[in-house]
């Protein structure tokens, strides 16, 4: 199952795109999704700390624009946005 | 009353023209314009500009709820409400937010205005680039969201 996850904030320099393409298995949950990243940054940015820091820091924001839990089930192919610690204003 | 928008600033301006007619009515009888701007000093750095990174819907969906919020807390019945916030580059001294409160009595507008900037702080989904100089820019650290989770 593909999971496109959209960066944002400091995860965007996990990528030059603005997203990243990830293999999920069937119903993996979001922990799941996060442990994904965490290898992928290990693979790609030798397990950069700084970069797992952010990924470990983050929640979910599924296509629907809801905040999703760790537990949350992933049953579709679809978009999910990393949302880093936020500072507006 | 709400208008809100995500402003990309490689296709427009924040304008607080665009603010004072939106909350301009005789009904009211307070207004309060809250700016801010990219200010020159952060952690003992020299900063030369901000670029604003935000998820669109998400910070649309947010500042929709703190205007909800806001009123099942304070009831205040007749207002205006502008909030627009920045995405992309802006320089040094230039505005990244504007929120226009327009409201029957002055004690209203101070309450909601600071309401809304303090809430938007923890549930907008916005992030902040510093550039220094040399080249050298950071993403500043922020904290978790704190909206509800399903």
């Amino acid at each position: 199952m593909m999971i496109r996850l959209e960066l944002f904030g400091a995860s965007r320099d996990f990528s030059n795109k603005d997203h990243i393409d990830l293999n999920l298995q069937n119903k993996s949950s979001v922990k799941d999704l996060r442990n994904e990243i965490i290898d992928y940054l290990k693979v790609n940015f030798k397990g950069n700390q700084e970069f797992i820091k952010v990924v470990n820091s983050s929640a979910f924001c599924s296509e629907d624009n809801q905040i999703i839990s760790d537990n949350f089930k992933i049953t579709k192919e679809q978009k999910i946005a990393i949302i880093p610690p936020i500072g507006g204003g | 009353m709400l208008h809100t928008k995500v402003i990309d600033t490689n296709i427009e301006k924040i304008l607080i023209s665009r603010a004072e007619s939106f909350i301009s009515s005789s009904k009211f009888g307070a207004s309060i314009y809250f700016t801010g701007t990219v200010r020159d000093l952060n952690n003992d750095k020299i900063v030369k500009g901000i670029t604003y990174d935000a998820h669109n819907e998400m910070v649309i969906k947010s500042f929709e709820n703190i205007y909800k919020d806001a009123d099942d807390k304070f009831k205040i019945k007749d207002k205006a409400i502008f909030i627009e916030h920045v995405k992309g580059y802006v320089n040094l001294g230039e505005i990244s937010i504007i929120i226009a409160v327009a409201c029957k009595h002055r004690d209203q507008a101070y309450l909601l205005s600071k309401y809304i900037i303090e809430e938007i702080k923890k549930k907008s989904p916005i992030w902040k680039k510093e550039h220094y100089k040399k080249d050298e820019s950071a993403w500043l650290k922020g904290t978790p969201i704190l909206n509800e989770k399903i």
